[in-house]
Parts: C-alpha cells; sequence; structure tokens
C-alpha cells in the first residue's frame, strides 16, 4: 500500500504492507533507527514518537494509519543546525540515560508534552506520569525525572521570555 | 511478535464502515484505537483476514451532551477523559478518576472508550464505569441499528453481546445529579499491569441518606459485573463517619457491603499473586475504600450540610 | 564536547546509536525460532515443508533437517549436523562431571526439556516473513510429567536426562558445624528462604547479526558481555581457526550479566549464516526473551543461625537447593558464589554452606546482576533480623556487634574467602544517619500506638560481595598507541552495555599519561581491533581492565622514556616524562611531545596482560516501609544505600549505577516472579504486563552514598561498582516489611512480596494476635 509519511519534515513516498507497525517503517524503510522496539507490546514505551504532536507507541500503530499524516523521532529533535535540544542536554548533564536503548523513548514522551504545554513543569502528577509512562531499567528512573524537569525549565523561562 | 497478514481497508463514512464489516465469511477486525488488536495481533492470538480503520470515519471523534445523556463516539480517546472538566458534573469526575488508570499518556492517547467495551477486558476499567451507570452500547450494521443495555453487552471474558457485522458508534452515559458522589479506585502490583480488582462507585445521596447506589466490579469475575446486592444493602443507609484511618470502622456499612459485593456479587477467578481467598478480601476492602471516596467526593462538592462530621 | 557529559551521549541521545538491529546489511536474512510449547515431552514431530513454501522464507529446519539427511529441501540439502551449545567451565562455575552426557542442542531433537526451546528455524527475507514461516511449522510433542523446582526435581521421580539424575552438582564452602554448637547456643533461629527465579530483562533483548566475508571470515555483530569468548566458542563449533571469526559488540542495550554466552540460537544463526552464505541475523524480541533467555536466581535456602546471649555471632548453616534450569550451563555452579560469600560482614567463626545444583523443566539459569551474591546477602540479613527479635537486640546493634572490624584486613573466612579492604561499621552508621534510623524508630512507635495508622518497618541489610572475577579469569589485555597526530588509541579487552567505557576509560589514561582527554579514544569490543580479551562481567571494567589501562599507561611512558633516551643517548633515567612530554631531568631541557616522538621513531605501541586481585565491595542499605495490612500493599517511603566500592574512576557514573542496580533490587524484593502453571509453562501470556518490572511509578526517594575504602589488590584501589543494589536492597526492603508487620512465621515472607503474600502474613500476626490475647484472657479467669 502507497502511503505518505512526513518524517522529522521530510516526506518519505512509501509502499508497505498494511500490517508493518510504525516502529518498523521508520526503522527499516525510513532507515530512521534512533526509534527501538523493546517489546511490542506497548509497554516499555522505548518505540515512542510524535505522530501529529502526539507521543504514541509505534509498535502499536500500523504504519498505513500514518498515512499523510506527520511523524517525530529522536532523529528530529536537534536544530537543523545540529543544535541539541534542551531535553538532549538535560539527559546528559542529569546521566538520565546508561545503554541508552530506552532513551528516546523517554524523550519523545517528555518533548511531545512540553512542546504541548510548557506549563506542564509546574504540575508534579503530570511531570510524573510522563516518566511513567516508559521502562527503563539501568537509570532508575530518577535521573531521568530530573532531566525532564531540568528541561521543563529551560522551557519555561523560554515561554516567559 | 509481527502480525500476520492481513487486508486493510480505511473507510471514510459509515456505510463504507459497515459494509466491510458485513463480511462475515472472513475475520474482520476494527480499528480504532488499536491499544489491544495490535498487540493481540503481535502475540498472533488475533490474525485477521481484514482489518477496518475506522480512524478516518467522519463523526466518530464527537462527544455529545443531550437530554442527561453523554454520547461518546467511537473515536473518543481515553485521554479526553483525563480532565474531571471534559464532561460536566459527578460523572466527570468519574471518568476522569477511571481514565487516569487505563495505561498511561501514550496509551490513552490513542485507545478509545468504545474500543475498551469492544474488547470488553475483563479488568477493562471503562466495561466497570458503563455497567455501573447503566451505559447503552450503540451498535449498527448494515442492517441497522440498535443499542444493548451495557447489564446485557457483558458475556464473557472478551465476549460481547455485539455480532460480528457491527460497529460500536458510540457509549452512552447518562449524566449524574449533582448530589452524586463518585469513587473510582484500583489496585494493581505495579504501575504497569492490569488491576487486580477496581471498583467504580456513585452514591446518590439525600439528605445525609444513601439513596441510590451503584457499584462496577473491575476483574472480579470473568466479566465486568454489577453488584447489586452490596448496592440494595446500601439504600437508606445513613453512612455517618468513615473514621480517620486508612481501614474502615469495623461493621461500617461500607465494609459490610464490601463483604457483601465480595461474597454475594463478585465471582472471582484464581490467577497468580492472586488466589480466591485474596481476591475476595480485595474485592470487599476495595469496595469499601471506593465508596468512601464516593461518600468523600459527595461531601466535598455539596458541602458539610446535613452531614453527620 | 562540552554538550554532552559522556562521549556516548552525543550519539545515543540523537538516534544515531548502533545497536546490532540497527545496522543495515544489505540482502540479510532473519531468523525466528519455532519454541516449544511444552515444558517437558519427547518430540514426535517438526515439519518444516509448509514454511518453506511461504512466500520470502528462504529456509526452514527442523534439527532432523540439520543432519544432511538427502531427504531434505535443496535449501537445507548442504547442511551437516548442527553443533550444541559450548560447555563451558569457566573459572569453577561448571564442572565436566555436570555437563557430561547432558548436551545442550542448538535445536531440539528428540525431547524438550524447557517451554521454549527451539525446535525448528526458519529465515526469511524480514522478520514478519520469518515469523509467517515459523507459523506454519507443525510441532507435534508428546508431554512428559515437568518438574519446575528443585524440590521437585531432586527426587528423580522425572529425570531429564534418562539415566542421569537430575542433580548436576553437589559442592560445600566451609566446614560441617557440630551439632553441640546448636545445642549450646543461647539463640538459634531457623528459617527458609526463596530466591525466586528473576528476568535480567535488558531493554535490548539478545541479537546477533553473523555476515559470512568474502575473504571467507565470518563476521559476528552481538550484544555482548564477552565478544573472546563468543569468538572462541564459535570458532570451536564451526571447526573455524580462531581468527577466522571477527565479533563486534556494537552499543548494547544492557545486559546485567545475560549476555556472556554462545546460546543455542546464536549457534543456530552462526552455522546458517556460514553455510548459507549469507548474512543472517536473529533479534530476539521480548516474548521470546520471556520464555527462552536466561533468568537469574532460582535457590531454595535453609538456614540455622546461632548466638549467644550478647548476639555474639557462633555459627551459621546455609543449605542451597539450585535450581539449575534444564541444561547444566554456568548456572550449575553458580551457587557456589552463595556458598563462598555465606559469612557475608560477620567475625562468625563457623560458616558451612552446601549447594546442591539440580536440574528442572525451566529455562537454564545463569547470571544475573548480583550472580550469587544477592542469594548470600538476603539471607544471612533475613536471618540477622529474626536473631534481633529472637535475642531482644536492635537490628542495628546486633550487627554492629558482629562485623568484622575495619583493622582485621585481609580477612580469612570460614567459607574461603579473603577479604581485601572494608570498613563494614562505617558504612552502616552512614546508612543510619542517612536515612534517620532513630526518628524512624521513634515514628514507628508512634504508629504502634496509633489504630488507625498503617504499620511502618525499617530495614537494615549490611553486605561484603566479590568483584573482579574467579582465580584463573582475573585478568585482563589492554593496549595504548600513540599516533603522530597527538592522539592516543586506548584497547582493552572489555565490553560495556551502558557503563560509559567510553567516557572513564580514556579520562583514566588521559589522567595517568597527563594528556588531554579528548586526545585519548577508546577502541573495545572488536576483536580484530584488541586482539585479545575477557570481556565485562563480574564488576570488573574499572577493577580489571581500568588496571590494566592504568598498567599500559606505566609501559608506554616507560618506552616513551626509552626511545627518547636512544634518541638524545642519554641513559633512560635521565628521560623524564611530565603531561603527555617527555624532558631531560637534570635541566628540562630538549622537552619533546610524544606526538613529536612518534614522528621521529616510529609507530609506538604497547599491549599487556594484566592480572588483578579479587575485590570485595560492601555496604549498608536502609528501607523505610508502609504496609497496607488489609490488601497487602508494600509502600517503600525511603531507601539509604551506602556502598563502598573503593576509588571509583568516575563517581557520577557510579551512582548512577548504584542507583539503578537499587531499582532492580526493588523489583527482586516486591514485584518479580515467573509463576508456572501446573504443566510447567510459565504463565506470562502476556509478557510484561504478567512480569512485572519496577516502574518510575514504584520508586521512592533513594538516597544513594558512598564511602571510599581502597583495594589494595588492584593499583588503582577500585573494586567492582554496580552490582550492590541487587545484592543490599532486597534484604533491606523484606526485613522493612518484617518489621512492620512482626509476623509470627517469617517464612511466610517470601519474594516477591506481592500483596497476597504480604496481607497472609498480616493476617497471620492478626491471628496470631487475637490468640495471643484469648490465652491472655483466659490466664486473666
Amino acid at each position: 500500500m502507497k502511503i505518505i509519511l512526513t518524517v522529522n519534515g521530510e516526506r518519505h513516498a512509501l509502499d508497505v504492507e498494511p500490517r508493518r507497525v510504525l516502529a518498523d517503517v521508520l526503522r527499516e524503510d525510513c532507515r530512521l533507527t534512533g526509534t527501538h522496539l523493546g517489546c511490542e507490546q506497548g509497554v516499555c514505551g522505548s518505540c515512542t514518537v510524535l505522530v501529529d504532536g502526539e507521543a504514541v507507541r509505534a509498535c502499536l500503530m500500523l504504519a498505513v494509519q500514518c498515512d499523510g499524516r506527520s511523524v517525530r523521532t529522536v532523529e528530529g529533535l536537534s536544530a537543523p543546525d545540529g543544535e541539541p535540544h534542551p531535553l538532549q542536554r538535560a539527559f546528559s548533564a542529569e546521566h538520565a540515560l546508561q545503554c541508552g536503548f530506552c532513551t528516546a523513548g523517554f524523550l519523545m514522551v517528555a518533548v511531545g508534552a512540553l512542546e504541548a504545554d510548557p506549563t506542564i513543569a509546574d504540575d508534579p502528577e503530570r511531570m510524573d506520569g510522563l516518566v511513567e509512562s516508559n521502562l527503563c531499567r539501568c537509570t532508575g528512573y530518577e535521573p531521568i525525572r530530573r532531566a525532564i524537569m531540568r528541561a521543563a525549565a529551560e522551557y519555561a523561562s523560554h515561554a516567559r521570555l | 511478535m509481527k502480525p500476520a497478514a492481513f487486508d486493510y481497508v480505511a473507510p471514510r463514512t459509515l456505510p463504507e464502515t459497515l459494509e466491510a464489516l458485513a463480511d462475515t465469511e472472513r475475520d474482520v477486525r476494527v480499528l480504532a484505537g488499536g491499544q489491544s488488536l495490535i498487540l493481540e495481533m503481535h502475540l498472533h492470538r488475533i490474525r485477521p483476514d481484514l482489518v477496518v480503520d475506522i480512524n478516518g470515519v467522519a463523526g466518530l471523534d464527537r462527544l455529545s451532551l443531550d437530554d442527561g445523556t453523554v454520547t461518546v463516539g467511537a473515536l473518543v480517546r481515553h485521554g479526553f477523559f483525563d480532565s474531571p472538566q471534559a464532561v460536566p458534573g459527578p460523572l466527570g469526575r468519574l471518568c476522569s478518576l477511571a481514565a487516569g488508570n487505563i495505561a498511561h499518556p501514550p496509551i490513552r492517547a490513542r485507545g478509545t472508550m468504545a474500543g475498551s467495551l469492544a474488547w470488553a477486558h475483563p479488568a477493562s476499567e471503562w466495561c466497570g464505569v458503563a455497567l455501573a451507570l447503566d451505559a447503552a452500547v450503540e451498535v449498527r450494521s448494515a442492517g441497522g441499528t440498535r443499542e444493548i443495555a451495557a447489564r446485557d453487552y457483558f458475556r464473557g471474558p472478551l465476549r460481547t453481546a455485539r455480532a460480528r457485522d457491527e460497529l460500536i458508534t458510540s457509549v452512552r452515559l447518562p449524566l449524574l445529579s449533582d448530589d452524586t458522589g463518585v469513587g473510582f479506585v484500583e489496585h494493581r502490583r505495579t504501575h504497569f499491569c492490569f488491576a487486580q480488582v477496581a471498583v467504580a462507585a456513585a452514591l446518590t445521596m439525600r439528605d445525609g441518606v444513601i439513596e441510590e447506589a451503584r457499584i462496577g466490579l473491575v476483574n472480579c469475575a470473568d466479566r465486568p459485573v454489577r453488584a447489586h446486592a452490596a448496592e440494595q444493602a446500601l439504600v437508606g443507609v445513613e453512612p455517618g463517619s468513615t473514621g480517620t484511618g486508612l481501614r474502615l470502622p469495623d461493621g461500617h456499612p461500607f465494609a459490610r457491603a464490601g463483604r457483601i459485593a465480595a461474597e454475594q456479587d463478585a465471582a472471582p477467578l484464581p490467577e497468580p499473586y492472586a488466589d480466591l481467598e485474596y481476591r475476595r478480601n480485595a474485592i470487599a476492602v476495595l469496595v469499601g475504600r471506593t465508596l468512601r471516596q464516593a461518600l468523600a467526593d459527595h461531601r466535598e462538592h455539596n458541602g458539610a450540610t446535613g452531614e453527620h462530621p | 564536547m562540552e554538550q554532552w557529559t559522556r562521549r556516548e551521549d552525543r550519539r545515543l541521545l540523537t538516534g544515531h546509536g548502533r545497536y546490532v538491529a540497527d545496522l543495515e546489511v544489505p540482502g540479510c536474512l532473519d531468523a525466528a525460532f519455532v519454541r516449544s510449547g511444552v515444558a517437558h515431552g519427547i518430540v514426535r514431530e517438526v515439519d518444516c515443508a509448509a514454511a518453506r513454501e511461504v512466500p520470502g522464507v528462504v529456509g526452514a529446519w527442523s534439527a532432523a533437517d540439520l543432519s544432511g539427511l538427502p531427504a531434505c529441501a535443496h535449501a537445507a540439502a548442504r547442511l551437516r549436523d548442527l553443533p550444541p551449545v559450548p560447555r563451558t567451565l569457566l573459572a569453577r562455575l561448571s564442572s565436566e562431571e555436570a555437563v557430561a552426557g547432558r548436551e545442550w542442542p542448538a535445536l531440539a531433537k528428540d525431547r524438550v526439556r524447557y517451554a521454549g526451546e527451539a525446535v525448528a528455524v526458519v529465515v526469511a527475507a524480514d522478520r514478519y516473513r520469518a515469523e509467517d514461516g515459523a507459523a506454519e511449522v507443525t510441532v507435534r510433542i508428546d508431554p512428559l510429567p515437568a518438574v519446575v523446582t528443585p524440590a521437585q526435581a531432586a527426587d528423580d521421580s522425572v529425570t531429564l536426562f534418562d539415566g542421569l539424575s537430575n542433580t548436576a552438582f553437589t559442592g560445600e564452602a566451609g566446614e560441617p558445624i557440630e551439632e553441640t554448637v546448636w545445642q549450646e547456643a543461647d539463640a538459634v533461629v531457623e528459617a527458609r528462604y526463596r530466591q525466586q527465579l528473576l528476568m535480567p530483562a535488558p531493554m535490548e533483548c539478545r541479537t546477533i547479526l553473523a555476515v559470512p566475508e568474502e575473504d571467507g571470515r565470518l563476521s559476528v555483530w552481538s550484544g555482548h558481555q564477552m565478544p573472546y569468548r563468543l569468538r572462541r566458542e564459535l570458532a570451536a563449533l564451526l571447526d573455524l581457526p580462531v581468527d577466522r571469526i571477527r565479533v563486534v559488540v556494537p552499543d548494547t542495550g544492557g545486559a546485567f550479566g545475560s549476555k556472556s554466552a554462545t546460546f543455542p540460537e546464536f549457534v543456530t544463526v552462526a552455522y546458517l549464516a556460514l553455510t548459507l552464505g549469507r548474512p543472517v541475523r536473529w533479534i530476539e524480541d521480548r516474548m521470546e526473551s520471556m520464555t527462552a533467555a536466561t533468568r537469574g536466581r532460582g535457590q531454595d535456602q535453609r538456614i540455622r543461625l546461632a548466638a549467644d546471649a550478647d548476639g555474639r555471632l557462633l555459627a551459621y548453616e546455609l543449605r542451597i537447593d539450585a535450581d539449575v534450569g534444564a541444561y547444566p550451563h554456568l548456572g550449575v555452579g553458580l551457587p557456589m558464589q552463595t556458598a563462598w560469600m555465606a559469612t557475608g560482614p560477620y567475625t562468625t567463626p563457623r560458616v558451612h554452606a552446601t549447594v546442591r545444583s539440580v536440574l528442572t523443566n525451566t529455562m537454564v539459569t545463569y547470571p544475573y546482576r548480583g550472580a550469587g551474591r544477592p542469594e548470600a546477602t538476603i539471607a544471612l540479613e533475613r536471618s540477622m533480623d529474626l536473631l534481633a527479635r529472637r535475642l531482644g537486640l536492635d537490628p542495628a546493634e546486633l550487627r554492629r556487634r558482629n562485623l568484622i572490624p575495619a583493622g582485621s584486613f585481609p580477612y580469612r573466612t570460614p567459607t574461603g574467602r579473603c577479604y581485601d579492604s572494608g570498613d563494614y561499621a562505617t558504612a552502616l552508621d552512614l546508612a543510619l544517619t542517612t536515612i534517620g534510623y532513630d526518628t524512624w524508630r521513634e515514628e514507628q512507635g508512634r504508629r504502634r500506638a496509633d489504630p488507625d495508622a498503617l504499620p511502618l518497618g525499617i530495614g537494615l541489610s549490611c553486605y561484603v560481595e566479590r568483584s573482579g572475577g574467579e582465580p584463573g579469569g582475573l585478568h585482563d589485555f589492554a593496549g595504548l598507541e600513540a599516533h603522530e597526530d597527538g592522539t592516543i588509541t586506548a584497547r582493552c579487552g572489555a565490553a560495556p552495555s551502558g557503563q560509559s567505557h567510553e567516557t572513564t576509560f580514556p579520562a583514566l589514561v588521559a589522567r595517568t599519561l597527563g594528556v588531554e582527554e579528548a586526545r585519548v579514544h577508546l577502541v573495545e569490543g572488536d576483536t580484530d581491533a584488541q586482539p585479545d580479551g575477557l570481556g565485562s562481567f563480574a564488576s570488573r571494567s574499572a577493577q580489571v581492565d581500568g588496571a590494566a589501562l592504568h598498567h599500559a599507561c606505566a609501559l608506554l611512558i616507560g618506552l616513551a622514556r626509552e626511545r627518547a633516551a636512544e634518541l638524545w643517548r642519554t641513559p633512560v633515567e635521565e628521560v623524564e616524562w611530565s603531561d603527555g612530554t617527555l624532558r631531560l631531568a637534570r635541566d628540562g631541557s630538549s622537552a619533546m611531545e610524544l606526538a613529536e616522538l612518534v614522528k621521529g621513531t616510529g609507530p609506538l605501541r604497547v599491549d599487556d596482560r594484566f592480572e588483578s586481585g579479587m575485590g570485595f565491595p560492601f555496604g549498608a542499605h536502609a528501607a523505610v516501609v508502609e504496609v497496607d495490612p488489609e490488601l497487602g500493599a508494600v509502600r517503600v517511603l525511603r531507601l539509604v544505600a551506602v556502598d563502598d566500592c573503593g576509588i571509583a574512576l568516575d563517581p557520577a557514573v557510579v551512582r548512577g549505577q548504584a542507583f539503578g542496580s537499587a531499582v532492580q533490587g526493588i523489583g527482586q524484593a516486591l514485584y518479580e516472579g515467573i509463576p508456572y502453571g501446573d504443566d510447567g509453562v510459565p504463565l506470562l501470556a502476556d509478557g510484561l504486563l504478567d512480569y512485572l518490572l519496577p516502574t518510575a511509578a514504584e520508586i521512592p526517594p533513594i538516597e544513594v552514598k558512598e564511602t571510599r575504602t581502597p583495594s589494595p589488590v588492584t593499583p588503582l584501589g577500585a573494586k567492582g561498582a554496580g552490582e550492590s543494589g541487587c545484592i543490599g536492597t532486597p534484604a533491606a526492603i523484606v526485613n522493612a516489611v518484617a518489621d512492620a508487620l512482626q509476623p509470627a512465621d517469617p517464612d511466610l515472607l517470601q519474594m516477591p512480596l506481592t500483596p497476597d503474600v504480604v496481607w497472609r502474613a498480616a493476617r497471620a500476626q492478626e491471628h496470631g494476635a487475637q490468640e495471643h490475647g484469648a490465652s491472655k484472657a483466659e490466664e486473666a479467669r
């Protein structure tokens, strides 16, 4: 089936089997392998990407469902000039990754929420909800929570400017 | 864990959808949120011949209010209910409490209330709410439209009264009156698993006395269960003080209702880490706590007038 | 560079990491395995004919198809016998007797011995098609009775291997303790503990990509902890010289001890790649991992602990029935780790530990973070709390009276270990003050007086563990090469899976040589780039590979000084090295940068093998929990982990690992377990919704602190880090729950402390209290 995916602003005209999940198409057809599959059950969240700005599990969405829609992956986080996204910097600063396999999923959950509503930093419950969306086996989550808080604070200060 | 091959259609209109579903020769599945369907396809527990993606069908994503009823379209996502203001009054608070227990935000962004009812997992929060509130499920096929009352709808684990060629177009929930307090409490082992037990409750109070009680039990049987016996035991009761600790005072009507629900209404099945004895205990405790939450909700929204301290 | 705290971060945070599944290899085939749904049975039929007809499928084979039978489909016709999984006698953790006659086949042939065992393999153009093929394979297995616990299996009423006992190994540490010791002791406690089976569950499951190269070599990419072992074992199996195989470990998504073997699937994939002459990969998915990947722990323990009236420990006895799983591999001797560490941090004069390793119809037991030491610590620390209660002593005080004093190192234990260094009491004191022990005890008292308050408990756990490896495996290889452009390549035999080697090792080398960090680059995890190595296991990378790199720095400096001396025609003693520059000692003249030396005298490279001693990291963990007795829910309110791993190369990295490890320890204590049905099949149909890993919602405030007692047995003073939480945390939590509930029968509290388990223990306590009350009332009458 022929579909058009706009991934990180780039248009991809693809011919995919309906059964192929979005994560596989991003990884294999678009060669954007930063999105990882950790469980294919929608549980771990490693494959989380933004579809039309909203964080979704790319293992529980068919690529054909995204025909004509806009997808954002971890590869699309940095600015075009390579300047890292505040979340990327914050994750590094807070040691919020070790093996790095789950990292893209956490980044995308967080960026979806922060871009939709920069004031989320003021709502601890919603902030917790972000970290509680995915699994990480290395860090114990707290560094991830701190990193998202740190980036959120930066967002909020930009929003006030 | 890759789905087997299937045909895929993404109709734009309801008639096209119903036409696709009319193909009863094949295993046809409706794809709305897909958060259970695609998982089951990964696990090869479902291998559909045809997947009908209704996400592009116009008009199904609406929620409307009409004459004391909320009509939740088939594409209204769980996440819509996160805010207690999404739906007016106590119903909005109940839906918000229930939705908060469904997985996590990325799943709630896709999954739908109608989809939960279609899937009818015994641990589904929405199924328990629907049953407690006497919701109605509107289904359509090429042959026409019918409405199935929640009490007639659930037939067993993952089994419902919906025929294979029928699409759930909406779920209708009655708005709750302002003198109703609501509660939803879920007990699960970690944040990422099905409920061991969850309870939805709505208490309609008049002059400090329970006029009507509605209790829906989640994962307390092979399907959602209405705790009729417990509800009846509560009508006309003046709940008074529920104590200050987590444990209800001995002999409190909510504790009694919990035991009735566990012994008479529920039909729990054993599962790992929850044998029958534990499950009955958990049901009794959770019903009591949910009723207390509902009473507190009522008191919070109706002031303390006419209430005992 | 300043944007990124770790060198790994740039690629891992921008989606440019390269895990095995991310590698693009044209024409690569995907393998999918057909697995037994039966735990124990006779294989009657595995028919792959229909699978071979599926579009996209390149081949499908059962074990029988790979015996070179002429009747095979053409794609299989060239294939001969599939080699079995290699035996591993590494570091005394398995034995010839244990593995003799108990071969682990790559594909089960006549008999399946655990649910999930592979019986056929399908390779296809992609994973979707491979699974299409796998679905068409017909498998008929006649079930046999299954035994899934050591207790069931030990009597040999059902045997896994005909004519052989299920008991694959017995061993002991220490001397048997005379009965009089127990009879004469003022207090003796006895208990049984279950160390449940756990899934290491790295976020990336197992991976292998095998590529036959044009020159006849085989390149293997795998998320792996021991690339040299994988190379050596594959070479032996495939009958190739070792130098015909290259193993590369790219980015690896966690391992936790579980990624160091040459697994059945690896054997099959490498074999097929070579015989088909095409690249083949196997990217394990989560459901496969949950049925067919190795698990850790799996011990049933019985203990006796004796003390005098003052609480001085007299004797400790630990009897272990260990679950080996279906085939004897490292899991056979792994429980000896527990036996050797049974003494723990105490001066107990008599300690005796026995091990009986029993085969069961479950997937193979293997190291998982902690690997034998959590089992030792949890048993001992739970017993210490039982004893404290029996003696009416504060658990902290009981420990204090028995900890090995700081001045007693090296300390030989009755179970055969020689602890290198330690200051156990300081770690305990730091844990107590950090958590606010006295304040929590007051709060506990307040709550006990308040009928509305939830019970609160405080749990302690002192531990000492072992890092680096066992004798024979305490070394690694490292080398340095200085280049003309001033950069330095560091190489070592380690293979990271998230431990920041790429950042910490260059920093160490730069610090040691006195050069800028940016000039040093690390190469590891590539058997072509570094000729030999052992890998990353037993928390050894800093302790062993760090020391080896440190040693290589000394060699490089020595060689550079020799070269400069030659160049300057002066005795080598006259040449000084400082901050990457060579100088004449007497006046500092003739300064020469290392790069200039290389330009002038040719490549400068040193390589060596370096051996470290065994390190014994230690610490003390403390937990505060609140229990909801009506539901049995446990809420951890606070956790403090004081760990001492000697000198940390990078404290932030070590702390990060300690934190993550503590969370895995919480997982063992409260959430993780593998339930089995009567037929021996794990009840995990819903995958990660059934096997519950801790999520952020379960994590209490955790404070990680460290004390630093250098190890004298390794030049950097570094001991292993990263396993501390799995070792120290579980007993702290279980002890805290026991402290909250004070159950009459502590054996009721077996991990994981799921709500039903805790509810039962709480109820037993209530019933006990009521009975107690009743008898008091009768007395009054």
